[in-house]
């Protein structure tokens, strides 16, 4: 999700010894556990780290150990030569590693949508000036609406009839810096869809929607560089700082699961209509590694686990018995669905607004 | 007050091995187990009894070097923060995050608790402003302070980041177009941001300093002040209670995200988890709501009753570094009141060689020949009025230079020629020399009352004149209200009388600033804050 978090801090996992024993036992000879490195998006470190996670993996006869780093990192700027696998969390990153490696195949095994959290007074008054809208069974956030309004660059006190929240400053969604961060990028997946009413792919395209897709980056001025940051900002800070903010559905999912009480009665769920799948993609570049994303794609007990973490898993059976268990208000299925651009493509414009800066 | 105070005072002479002529920035030795070396803003030194457990409770220590907002920035753009430092904690990230070389040796941040920079006045004045029945906006304190219906202290942007975070939020808030700010937007409301810092009476080089100066000044009718802008948590501790104002259109929140280094080591890692992880849980965010007034980091902890304000707008913070530098430096060369700076200056023979040498430095440095950012910001601004005051066994002839809005460069030329050909020889008469410099600021506050004035008071050594510091204090007591209220900030240098010195600057409101093991440039630096 960061830059920054330099590839350097390995944390390394190391399942128990006890495991090994244990299997070791049955069959009498030594067990003998086969150690595979990967480097991965940053939001599914704590996945990783999980011992449950792991005595899976160790059953299996592996110990996974992982690097964190941002996903545009590892698709651009990271030397993947010591890597058994990749597994930044979007598809276009993806693409761009399994075409520069030549890798024979992909695993998406699990995936989140791109969400906007917000307070049920802000619901409310977008719903009024037509932004909010009551989609198939859950709330949408629609987007050619909201373009419409920060083309203008309308201001919260500037809706009529806001008595709710009348903050003299713009309505915009709350991102990550554009320069830094997977979420910012799956932000502009979106709304350069909407502005070009389809998936840009060309640079005639490119063009044609840079001016106001940057905007909603720019006039936000300083953003951070880690989608935690907002989100963050977003449960404690409250509706004064945070109105609307982008975030990963797994990010509210897996703070509900906790159930630490950071997540009011009072906060809402919106799915941008349309909105991106932030899928995370794992790249084999060695045997090793594909045996990490067949375990990922088929093994019943990870699939459990990740939607325990917030993730929408490829057998949706496990996020929906989460979604029963902890009673959440999340859609089982999101109907609006559209593709991010090309890896160039997006990396392109993202290039073009960072310039503006 | 009084209870931020002690703790930041046990941590400096901590710092400074009990000796007061320490820089608070040095570093804090190697890396050692179970410690934590951060590199911070001075305000966290409140924190200390906070940290004293959680070393208890985690096995974890922090061990603080302190620098400004900017000169902070500085350090870890260029690497130098990771030569001695895990990691750093300052109010805020934002400024160090728009600096691309600052940000990418930026690791994880964890926040720890946050205060809102806002306006406190007596609440008699806000009663007569009208504002305790109703919220205002930064417009209408504006329109006050133009009409200089009150009158307020804040610290130096480019030193401290309570004054900086002031600074955009007005300029922000002003603006009214609600997104962020850049360059033409900045230039569009020029007028209105100088009415607003047309009321700013008293600036200051630290929060900390800018309280006790209030709370001074508020026993002379002369030098009172009406309110202060600061962090909510420093408002709220003052022993005189004051009226917070909350502006409608919203502030700008330190958030204080104690954030690792990318070079730090496993262990300094695990160490910062550790401490994060304590600091953050609910039993620690109650502790630090209720002991430093600042707001709780985790949404787990409600608010408690003294916080009048819960939902907070967060005004845009501008996006580009260039953006920030235009503002700061627009505030100085033309937004704030201008300053008024009387330099007395020991040129006796003891001052011959490396010494009189560091002087033409520091004074050089701040010609614009300084090119580092803090260096950059301290330089003299547009329309400041500079005089320079040489002396020896008497007082030479004062050299006065006002330095224009527009074209500064050959006026800080003149200044560079000058501070280039001091010379070092004779005596040190230093009380009939700085009694003489009230004659030239006698003059100039005639002229033109409206400025920030100050005098900066360099010796190195005893004074060898007939006049002693009884004489001057007979004198000074003489002074009517505006003259007596200039504050004097000696600086320490060679063997300077220091007890001497601290008496100056007691009597006349000002601060001694030690330059016996820093450069005097790293002094005169400092000392820019408070001009």
């Amino acid at each position: 999700m960061k830059r920054t978090l330099g590839i350097g801090l390995a944390v390394v996992l190391l399942v128990g010894v006890v495991t090994a024993v244990v299997l070791g036992q049955g069959s009498g000879e030594q067990a003998r556990l086969q150690t595979v490195r990967g480097v991965i998006g940053s939001e599914k470190l704590a996945f990783f780290a999980d011992q449950r996670v792991k005595d899976v993996f160790a059953k299996h006869g592996l110990v996974v150990e992982v690097d964190p780093a941002g996903s545009r990192q590892i698709a651009t700027a990271t030397d993947l030569n010591s890597y058994d696998f990749a597994f930044p969390s979007s598809a276009p990153a993806a693409e761009k590693i399994q075409r520069d490696r030549k890798a024979a195949r992909t695993y998406a095994p699990f995936s989140s949508p791109m969400v906007i959290a917000t307070f049920d007074p802000v619901v409310g008054l977008l719903t009024k000036a037509g932004v909010v809208k009551s989609g198939p069974g859950y709330q949408t956030f629609d987007v050619q609406a909201y373009l419409e309004l920060a083309a203008k660059g309308t201001r919260w006190d500037q809706l009529p009839g806001n008595t709710a929240y009348p903050a003299r400053k713009n309505l915009l969604v709350t991102t990550t810096d554009p320069r830094d961060s997977n979420s910012a990028a799956m932000y502009l997946a979106i709304t350069s869809f909407v502005a070009n009413s389809g998936v840009v792919s060309s640079q005639d395209a490119e063009a044609k929607v840079l001016p106001a897709v940057s905007k909603l980056f720019l006039d936000q001025g300083y953003t951070q560089s880690s989608t935690e940051g907002p989100f963050e900002d977003y449960l404690s800070a409250g509706m004064g700082k945070t109105p609307l903010v982008l975030a990963y559905e797994a990010q509210f999912v897996d703070r509900v699961v906790r159930g630490d009480s950071s997540v009011r009665p009072d906060m809402k769920l919106l799915y941008p209509a349309p909105t991106v799948l932030s899928k995370h993609t794992l790249v084999p570049l060695r045997e090793a590694g594909d045996r990490v994303g067949q375990l990922l794609q088929s093994d019943a007990e990870l699939g459990r686990l990740a939607a325990t973490f917030g993730f929408r898993t490829a057998d949706p059976r496990h996020f929906n018995d989460v979604v029963e268990e902890k009673d959440l208000t999340v859609p089982q299925t999101i109907v609006d669905v559209v593709e991010p651009p090309a890896h160039e493509t997006l990396e392109r414009m993202l290039e073009a607004i960072a310039k503006q800066y | 007050m009084i209870r931020r105070l002690i703790p930041a005072a046990a941590v400096v002479a901590l710092l400074a091995g009990c000796s007061d002529s320490t820089d608070p920035a040095r570093p804090v030795g190697d890396a050692a187990p179970g410690t934590l070396r951060v590199l911070a803003g001075s305000e966290l030194a409140d924190l200390q009894p906070i940290l004293d457990e959680a070393a208890k409770a985690t096995g974890i220590s922090v061990k603080f070097s302190f620098t400004g907002t900017v000169e902070g920035a500085e350090k870890v753009a260029s690497g130098a923060a990771e030569q001695g430092f895990d990691a750093v904690w300052f109010s805020s990230n934002r400024y160090l995050e728009l600096v691309p070389e600052a940000q990418k040796r930026l690791s994880t941040p964890a926040k720890v608790m946050s205060s809102p920079v806002v306006l406190g006045l007596p609440a008699a004045k806000v009663r007569e402003l009208g504002w305790d029945t109703k919220r205002v906006g930064w417009a209408e304190i504006a329109e006050a302070a133009g009409a200089q219906k009150f009158t307020y202290g804040m610290t130096d942007p480019s030193a401290s980041n309570s004054g900086f975070s002031a600074l955009v939020g007005v300029a922000a808030a002003l603006s009214g177009s609600g997104s962020a700010l850049d360059a033409a937007r900045i230039d569009a409301v020029a007028p209105q941001l100088k009415q607003f810092f047309s009321a700013q009476k008293l600036s200051a080089g630290s929060s900390g300093w800018l309280s006790e100066a209030y709370q001074r000044r508020a026993q002379d009718p002369g030098a009172r002040v009406d309110g202060l802008i600061n962090y909510e948590s420093v408002l709220l501790s003052m022993p005189q209670p004051l009226t917070l104002v909350y502006p409608s259109d919203g502030v700008v929140t330190a958030d204080y995200p104690l954030t690792l280094l990318t070079s730090a080591s496993s262990e300094a890692r695990e160490a910062h988890r550790k401490l994060s992880d304590h600091l953050r849980s609910a039993d620690v965010q109650r502790k630090i709501m209720e002991t430093t007034h600042r707001r709780p980091a985790v949404p787990q902890v409600q608010l408690d009753g003294k916080f009048a304000t819960k939902d907070l707008v967060e005004l845009p913070f501008p996006g580009s570094q260039s953006a920030v530098d235009g503002l700061i430096t627009t505030y100085f060369d033309q937004l704030r009141r201008p300053s008024r700076t009387l330099y007395v200056l020991d040129t006796s023979g003891s001052m011959q060689g490396d010494r009189i040498d560091g002087l033409r430095q520091a004074l050089t440095g701040l010609t614009g020949a300084d090119e580092s950012l803090a260096g950059r910001f301290s330089r003299f601004h547009g329309r400041e009025q500079v005089t320079l005051l040489p002396f020896s066994s008497s007082a030479q002839p004062a050299l006065k230079y006002e330095v224009p809005q527009n074209d500064p460069r050959p006026v800080l030329d003149q200044i560079r020629a000058t501070a280039t050909n001091l010379d070092a020889s004779g005596g040190t008469a230093i009380y009939s020399s700085l009694r003489g410099g009230y004659d030239v600021l006698r003059q100039q506050i005639d002229a033109d009352p409206n400025r920030f004035t100050s005098i900066v008071l360099m010796t190195d050594g005893e004074n060898t004149g007939s006049e002693g510091i009884t004489d001057f204090q007979l004198f000074h007591l003489s002074l009517p209200p505006d003259l007596k209220s200039i504050p004097i900030f000696p600086v320490l240098f060679g063997e300077s009388a220091a007890a001497e010195m601290e008496q100056v600057a007691k009597m006349s409101g000002g601060k001694v600033f030690d330059a016996r093991s820093r450069s005097l440039s790293a002094a005169f630096k400092e000392i820019r804050g408070y001009q």
